[in-house]
């Protein structure tokens, strides 16, 4: 049994009227790949961001290895290891791709601006070092022969893996993926699904992964939590959660398990 | 086939306007005095002959009719010829409308130049060609036609084959020079340009100022200090994307310091000026800090209108009864003396010349590691998108305040200097204009880096000194000429591109090219 | 079992930037009790008239910057660009309403052709000057929207800005080469002149408050509250909030967002004109630098309401004017300076307001 690294407690965060998150406890083991999924509106992306420390939940703590993280600045939970990418991707979009990568180098290096001026020896070292593992990153995620490509001017696959190269250059212990195929094709998810799967295997990365292609979830999660109107309603395996009876119920609406009964017979004949 | 006449005669009517509008102002007698004195008249009355004014009209009636011409592209000369003529007309028309009641004016000795200050009656009598007041009026309109027409026609020229030929070795060569630089290697190619760039910069500072009299030395200092105030903004601005408004409070900081620590009076301190100088820095910096501290949580034009709101708290300050035995009020403080370097006094504007080309140099460098550094990447961030950039490690606050203090550390130095050299400083050197002239010198030139810089600074501070004669019109120039410069070039003259780096993977493929060669 | 970090999650040293805004706030709060109670309790210098003259020209103050302050305001919610040629709209239509009044000051009617019209009819002279000073200023800007600004939409936020400073400078300086730099006495209607108005004595001293200031302060509160209402009830003012939340949509539901952007910069421009022919009315005092200065505090005014809001702007305006005026003697420091505490009181407000008094609490972007 690996340690758990992420722990929610009793996490609440609400808006106006809304609780967005309503008491969520979640459990993440090191080195898995574990989805949160539910229809939209479900609270999942306000749960990132609780995570990452955007939002401060007004209830409940967030424990990394064993420590809390409550309040933290995102900057600081960054440098800690938990690392994200956004649903709509947030690159620095007029910088070039191996620009993107070395600012997510940003904490692992410790030039400072006098270093800089007068090109001390760290200096030197680190920039150094910048370029060496900007492209290792770059190189992983097959985007090495756009290094000096304009981020805003790569298309949209590829952009996707850039944000994924800018985080893993942060040296994640976790990584965050906010729905990383959405709008990709076939073949890019495919794709998209072996990197991750590459990460978690070659890395030791804990993914936590919010996504909507049922196939990707059921392929690659070890453990999937399901979310509905800010509420954790299920929690298990991919199988488990298949044939959970309240799972089909939130997205098909009421009636929705029948359903799927009927319609999975039928396949079946 | 209504839309194409339609279109020359909305194009006359506004040159039809602005050409009323450059009357009003005056504009034309300036211009045609300029003309007279170019071709060798003596213009000895502040209005020039009226050949000269008619000139002024055939010139603006030509650009009228090419602009028409262009803007309806028709193929055949004679279109071109049309279009060209219908602007005239329809321009001439506004201007006869004009003309007539100028000419009512005249003719019935009413005296408005009260109101419209350079309407006098020799003015009227110049707009009118001497003529009466009706056939003046036809006269202007028949000018502008006729010019529109040859400006058509002109424009017609220029589209057929002819010129183009003439353009072609023109073309050929600068196509072969192009190809050339581009084989070189990448690398290299930056190389030869920066030593050629140094070089001659190097050759122009180290020589012109000998030759040039002590105005020009004055001007280009100025220019030189403004590069340096470039170059501070552009750290904040260009790089970290805050935009800062008030940005002449670090520069008046500067120069207070200056003034406060070396000049007789109020408190007669005479430190020296290297102790004031990087005392000036440092006050100036701090008060960067001080200012972002309680201010970093701003994003946007909030930042920008407190930064203004703390500008001029710093001017009103300074100007204030309540500082007066500290700031000198509204007078100022004279006397800052000058300073010494190995015994020998520094009190010539070469002098001053040499020590602010050093300054700009070590201004520019500093500009060009922070650039290309772990801390340039972290602003450059914080500009793209401050929320990712958190995201990525980047503790967006100590950045910002980091650009804030070294942006103002640079207007302190400029500000220094220039309190030294002019020996005074007084608020009204610090408005809120001032401000504006630098942001704007940043942005023409092309935000975030260090050509635009230097090349706004010379348009912006350098070109006014040039267009002296321009006088009144400069400002108004100025205007006008930044709102066409955004609407033609908004990225700026020299736009800003991002660095090339070698990857260790390109590296390998190129020497294992190089191998397979060998 | 919980696997240790490899880095150490403790913070390095405490973090000062947190405490560093409730100490700035206690210590101005400290400094404006300890002058209050100086003035006002121990020196005694101004008696209840003062104050009471000072809050009438606060107010009437206040309600021209409020007129401008909904101009910038108009234009930054629906373009997210601060229109800086705004206070030279307004100049330009103080000029208006000094060649209306200097018009009909010259047109004689009367048995003897001896009474100036604007003595003879005030009112219709007022509104003369009116129509026209709005009509003015509002195809201002409209053309300059048109020139200056719609071009460049697609632009970086910076362009914008410059142009508009741009278009700043060329109109004040257009301004001064066609007008003179000289300052111009506005020719008032006899009963508008200065200094007439209603008196009355508080604690034996006569106090006035000026016609001009009432006029000008209820003809604010009537064209605020009217756009209120054409910008929350009116078909354009759905259009025009629908396309400043989202261009590219609102012109898929069929808006044109074009004419929209024009009718804002119209009516943007009608509003400053008012407040241009009010001010020239008030002051009796036009140049060609007299937007400048109004144009910064009224900008100033929409930020420290929350730029974007409508009710925002009117209560910055009012706010900003009333402190600015009040201020200084409540505060015992200088009448020069009634600037800085204008501009203090924005750094202290958005310190620790971030968007102003009535702006949305702290709008965080959607991630």
């Amino acid at each position: 049994m690996s340690a758990e690294i992420i722990t929610a407690h009793n996490v609440t965060k609400v808006f106006g009227g809304l609780t967005a998150v309503d008491e969520i406890d979640l459990v993440v083991k090191e080195k898995t790949i574990h989805s949160i999924i539910g229809p939209n509106g479900a609270g999942k992306t306000t749960f990132f961001n609780c995570l990452s420390g955007y939002y401060t939940p007004e209830n409940g703590e967030v424990f990394y290895c064993g420590q809390s993280i409550r309040g933290r600045g995102t900057h600081e939970i960054a440098t800690l290891g938990i690392l994200r990418t956004y649903q709509n991707i947030r690159l620095f979009s007029s910088l070039t791709a191996i620009e993107n990568v070395m600012v997510g180098l940003h904490h692992s290096l410790h030039e400072t601006w006098i270093d800089a001026v007068l090109h001390t020896r760290r200096y030197q070292k680190d920039e150094k070092h910048a370029l060496i593992e900007a492209s290792h990153w770059l190189d992983f995620v097959g985007l090495i022969g756009c290094a000096d490509a304009v981020a805003g001017s790569l298309p949209y696959g590829a952009q996707r893996r850039l944000e994924i190269a800018r985080a893993l250059a942060g040296k994640p212990r976790v990584l965050l993926l906010d729905e990383p195929t959405a709008g990709m094709n076939p073949q890019e998810t495919l794709e998209m699904t072996a990197l991750i799967r590459q990460m978690r295997d070659d890395f030791g990365i804990t993914i936590i992964l919010i996504e909507h292609d049922m196939h990707v979830v059921m392929e690659i999660s070890d453990f999937i939590s399901v979310l509905d109107f800010g509420k954790k309603i299920a929690e298990g395996i991919p199988s488990e959660i298949q044939s959970n009876a309240r799972v089909i119920e939130a997205y098909l609406g009421p009636g929705g398990a029948a359903l799927a009964q009927k319609f999975k017979r039928k396949t079946r004949k | 086939m209504k839309k194409t006449y339609f279109q020359p005669i909305q194009i006359g009517f506004i040159f039809g306007a602005v050409n009323v509008f450059l009357v009003l102002i005056g504009f034309n007698a300036m211009v045609a005095s300029l003309l007279a004195k170019a071709l060798g008249e003596q213009v000895l009355t502040a209005l020039p002959p009226f050949p000269y004014l008619a000139a002024f009209t055939i010139l603006l009636g030509l650009w009228c009719g090419i602009a028409a011409a262009r803007k309806s592209s028709r193929a055949r000369i004679a279109g071109n010829v049309l279009a060209g003529w219908l602007s005239g007309l329809a321009a001439g028309s506004v201007t006869f409308v004009f003309c007539v009641g100028i000419g009512w004016l005249l003719s019935n000795k009413i005296d408005i130049r009260n109101y419209l200050t350079v309407l006098s009656f020799d003015f009227i009598n110049g707009v009118l060609m001497g003529l009466p007041p009706l056939v003046g009026a036809l006269a202007n309109l028949g000018i502008l036609a006729a010019a529109g027409a040859v400006g058509g026609l002109l424009y017609g020229f220029i589209q057929s084959s002819k010129v183009k030929q003439i353009n072609q070795p023109i073309l050929a060569l600068t196509c072969s020079t192009t190809e050339k630089l581009k084989r070189l290697d990448h690398g290299r190619r930056r190389l030869a340009f920066q030593i050629l760039g140094v070089a001659i910069a190097g050759a122009v500072v180290i020589f012109l100022p000998l030759n040039w009299g002590s105005y020009w030395n004055y001007v280009a200092g100025t220019v030189g200090l403004y590069v340096i105030l470039g170059l501070g903004l552009n750290l904040i601005v260009g790089l970290s994307g805050q935009l800062v408004l008030g940005y002449i409070a670090f520069f008046a900081i500067g120069a207070y310091t200056m003034a406060l620590l070396n000049s007789p009076l109020p408190y007669n301190l005479m430190w020296g000026f290297w102790p004031a100088l990087v005392l000036g820095v440092i006050f100036a910096a701090l008060a960067g800090l001080l200012l972002g501290l309680p201010l970093m949580r701003l994003r946007g034009d909030y930042l920008a209108i407190v930064t203004l709101g703390f500008g001029e708290i710093i001017r009103i300050l300074l100007k204030s009864d309540v500082l007066t035995d500290f700031s000198g009020g509204p007078r100022g403080i004279q006397n800052i003396s000058g300073p010494t370097l190995f015994g020998r006094p520094f009190n010539s504007d070469i002098d001053f010349m040499y020590l602010i080309a050093i300054s700009v140099a070590l201004a520019a460098f500093v500009y060009n590691r922070l650039q290309h550094s772990r801390p340039g990447r972290a602003w450059l961030s914080i500009r793209e998108d401050e929320t990712a950039a958190r995201a990525c490690g980047v503790n967006t606050t100590r950045y910002k305040l980091l650009a804030l203090a070294l942006g103002a550390a640079f207007a302190g130095l400029a500000g220094a200097i220039y309190a030294s050299r002019n020996q005074f400083t007084g608020p009204e050197e610090h408005s809120l204009m001032a401000s504006i002239n630098v942001l704007s010198l940043i942005i023409v030139g092309g935000l975030g880096n260090i050509p635009g810089t230097i090349l706004g600074a010379f348009a912006l501070k350098g070109l006014p000194e040039i267009l002296r004669e321009f006088s009144n019109y400069r400002l108004l120039t100025f205007g006008a000429l930044l709102v066409v410069m955004m609407l033609s070039r908004p990225e700026g003259l020299i736009p800003s591109k991002r660095p090339k780096y070698k990857t260790p993977q390109e590296a390998d493929g190129r020497n294992a090219e190089e191998k397979n060669v060998s | 079992m919980n696997e240790t970090l490899p880095i150490s999650i403790a913070r390095k040293g405490a973090n000062v930037l947190k405490y560093l805004r409730p100490v700035f706030g206690a210590v101005i709060l400290i400094f404006i009790i300890y002058r209050l109670i100086q003035t006002l309790l121990i020196q005694e210098i101004f008696g209840p008239e003062t104050w009471t003259r000072l809050v009438i020209a606060g107010m009437i103050i206040g309600s021209v910057y409020a007129l401008i302050a909904i101009g910038y305001t108009l234009v930054y919610g629906i373009l997210f660009m601060i229109n800086f040629a705004h206070g030279e709209v307004m100049m330009l239509g103080a000029y208006t309403c000094f060649f209306v009044f200097e018009a009909l000051k010259n047109i004689k009617v009367g048995a003897d052709h001896s009474l100036a019209f604007s003595n003879a009819y005030p009112v219709i002279s007022i509104i003369i000057a009116f129509i026209l000073g709005m009509s003015v200023s509002a195809l201002t800007g409209f053309l300059l929207e048109k020139v200056a600004y719609r071009p460049l939409r697609q632009a970086p936020r910076l362009v914008p800005l410059i142009s508009a400073i741009g278009a700043s400078i060329f109109l004040q300086n257009a301004a001064q080469l066609l007008f003179s730099p000289q300052l111009r006495d506005v020719a008032n209607p006899q009963i508008l002149a200065r200094g007439s108005g209603w008196k009355f004595l508080i604690n034996g001293s006569s106090v006035t408050i000026p016609y001009t200031g009432v006029f000008t302060f209820l003809l604010s509160l009537i064209l605020l509250v009217s756009l209120y209402l054409i910008v929350q009830k009116t078909k354009f003012g759905r259009a025009m909030r629908a396309v400043a939340l989202d261009k590219k949509t609102a012109s898929l539901m069929g808006i044109d967002v074009d004419k929209t952007i024009s009718l804002t910069f119209l009516i943007s421009g009608a509003l400053a004109g008012a407040a241009g022919v009010m001010w020239g009315l008030h002051n009796s005092m036009v140049y060609y630098f007299t937007g400048f200065v109004p144009g910064i505090k009224a900008f100033t005014a929409a930020v420290l309401g929350g730029i974007g809001n409508l009710p925002g702007a009117m209560l910055g305006g009012l706010f900003l004017g009333i402190i600015e005026s009040v201020g200084p003697a409540a505060l015992g420091i200088d009448f020069q300076l009634k600037d800085v505490i204008a501009f203090l009181l924005l750094i202290v407000v958005l310190t620790f307001r971030p968007s102003g008094l009535l702006g949305e609490v702290l709008a965080k972007e959607k991630v």
